[in-house]
């Protein structure tokens, strides 16, 4: 069998095991599992706890349970329903307002949190029903939901970009700093976005009557202490670690403190909150971690078997691709495994393989960073597997349907790509930045 | 159901809960720690050197342990594209069928782990680190942790086999 058999039959494996519904780490486990034994015979027998092991190492990966715990505390305390009305009130007088405000709590959010889930729970839960409430058109702002909350994992912190920095062996802090300003021009796009899409269409969004906005500037500027919590928990967090305050881990773990102290201080840390957090904290873990542990076994397999090489040689010397049309090649084949496979598990599989040969086409490896992220936000929204689209159906109110779900990213994933294409063309976006802070020291 | 495996079920059921339950809280003592090491460094000026480490024994222990508890509670993540469709029935069915992939994986698992920890108490292994710990210890709750998990997937493959009969079990 050759070995680009191997690699097909594995994934052909991984994906009929995935359409059966058994949960996603046991599917690629097994898989990994047995194509080891079948390889490398009885001796392998070890190899998927020995793989599994090197997820001790990654300690980095401390930041995830954190960032897991700090989300539900914020969406369960009810810190974001303050935001909330801040932004309402704000952006309430413009068309499509509501819309942009929600954007606007997302990026807000984003920077607190290093995973979209909290900024998908806090928008289904608060700015949904809203603006439903407003006759907003439910699919423009399901839409809106779900691409603002998947600003979590390019704006630091990103979990995703920890995981991207262990893999590529690229410093966090760069990463994160590169994620900076792309993640301002893509809400800056879904913005855009919306304000065309409500100015050519202004059904989709009626505005707020006056009345319920009038408040004296007092009181507006009153509603802005909202943003001093969260203004707060970005400076501890992400302020100390770019600072070389705290370590990564330290300043994850200073963000969860910190979010726990904001909750106190609003006598909202109630017993079932707190058991919520933690239940849920213990089983988005877990899943994440389980997955990893089965995806590291069957990158060790892919590893074996020399796929590297085997993805370089058909790219360069079969196809004879220029480096650029390589890299859209690899874009494009995320974007399709995207769809099939499961995003964490596709960035521990994939990224290995990827990475060396980005390297060694003269590409910068920050660069590319942050084009998975992007690439890996597109994937959490696509059907059928996509983490904010299960998020969506568990979490939206129950008059908004599948069909509505799937329909409303549309718009959205194209502008998406749009903003991949021009950090492809203009790696400046994502390099200015952490060039500008490290040259300076 | 036989009396024997409602009383299998029963009991791993609540050796995970209570296990998981306990692990649950452990993330407290990660933030402790780290934040503990943060404070020593900037603060007191006394930097340890353990603490990262220790936070990292700290979080294998909870994901590994905890593994079985969030299996009780359904928190892995499947790919419904076809699964959701079905009844409940159906589901149990399937799963009757596919879980024993599960256990295959979770078998290889369990004896890499206790070759791995035969290996570490053989010749000592330490962590190579300024702190120098011991790999015993953590290398033992793995196992267990992973046991646990193996047990807790048997359980569920009972309980879905009952589904799947339309009796309950219990």
């Amino acid at each position: 069998m050759s070995y680009e058999a191997i690699a097909l039959t594995m994934f052909g494996g991984m994906l009929v095991m995935l359409l059966t519904g058994q949960r996603v780490f046991a599917a690629i486990g097994f898989i990994s599992a047995t194509a080891a034994l079948f390889l490398y015979g009885t001796g392998a027998i070890e190899m998927p706890f020995n793989a599994a092991f090197k997820l001790f190492n990654w300690y980095p990966m401390l930041t995830l349970p954190m960032f897991i715990y700090m989300g539900y505390i914020l969406s369960e305390t009810g810190i974001a329903d303050d935001l909330y009305g801040m932004f309402h009130v704000w952006f309430g007088p413009v068309r499509g307002g509501l819309a942009i405000g929600t954007i606007g709590l997302m990026v807000v959010i984003s920077a607190m949190n290093g995973l979209s889930v909290a900024g998908m729970a806090i928008g289904a839960t608060i700015a949904l029903p809203e603006m439903l409430r407003r006759n907003y058109d439910k699919v423009m702002i399901t839409g809106v939901v779900q691409a603002g909350s998947s600003l979590g994992i390019l704006v630091p912190p990103s979990v995703v970009l920890v995981l991207y920095g262990m893999i590529a062996r690229q410093p966090v802090g760069r990463l994160w700093l590169a994620g900076i300003l792309p993640g301002f021009m893509m809400a800056g796009l879904f913005i855009l976005y919306i304000v065309i899409r409500c100015w050519l269409q202004p059904h989709l969004a009626p505005t707020v009557s006056k009345e319920e906005l009038k408040m004296p500037l007092g009181e507006k500027l009153k509603l802005a202490r909202a943003g001093i919590i969260p203004f707060l928990i970005f400076f501890f967090m992400t302020g100390l670690f770019i600072m070389g305050i705290t370590s990564l881990v330290e300043s994850s773990a200073v963000g969860a403190s910190a979010a726990t102290v904001a909750a106190l201080a609003k006598r909202r840390l109630t017993k079932e909150v707190m058991e919520e957090t933690l239940r849920q904290t213990l089983g988005v873990t877990c899943m994440f971690m389980w997955i990893i542990l089965a995806a590291l076994c069957f990158g060790a397999v892919f590893d074996g078997i020399g796929a590297v090489k085997a993805i370089e040689s058909l790219f360069i010397t079969k196809w004879s691709l220029t480096p650029v049309q390589v890299l859209i090649m690899m874009q494009l084949s995320y974007i399709v495994m995207g769809m099939f496979l499961d995003d964490t598990a596709m960035l521990v599989i994939v990224a290995p393989l990827y990475v060396p040969l980005i390297v060694s086409l003269g590409f910068d490896a920050i660069w590319y960073g942050v084009l998975y992220t992007i690439t890996c936000q597109i994937a959490y929204m696509t059907p059928p597997f996509g983490y904010n689209l299960f998020l969506m159906r568990a979490m939206a109110p129950d008059e908004i349907t599948l069909p509505d779900i799937y329909n409303s990213i549309v718009p959205f994933v194209l502008v998406m790509t749009l903003a991949l294409i021009l950090i492809m063309v203009f790696p400046q976006i994502a390099l200015w930045l952490p060039n500008l802070v490290y040259v300076k020291g | 159901m036989p009396k024997a495996i409602v009383y299998y079920v029963k009991w791993v059921d609540y050796i995970s809960t209570k296990l998981g339950r306990f692990t649950m809280y452990t993330i407290f003592l990660m933030i402790a720690v780290l934040l503990l090491g943060a404070i020593t460094r900037n603060i007191i000026n006394m930097p340890l050197s353990w603490t990262v480490e220790m936070a990292q024994f700290i979080i294998t222990g909870y994901y590994i342990i905890g593994g079985a508890y969030s299996m009780q509670l359904e928190d892995h993540v499947r790919m419904d594209l076809l699964y959701e469709r079905y009844s409940t029935k159906t589901k149990a069915k399937i799963d009757v069928a596919t879980n024993i992939f599960l256990v295959i994986y979770l078998v290889t698992l369990l004896i890499g782990s206790i070759s791995s920890t035969m290996y570490a108490i053989e010749y000592g292994q330490r962590k190579f680190s300024e702190w120098n710990p011991s790999m015993i210890p953590i290398k033992v709750i793995m196992v267990f942790g992973i046991f646990l998990m193996l047990l807790q997937s048997i359980s569920t493959f009972f309980k879905d086999l009952a589904t799947a009969r339309g009796i309950k079990i219990s």
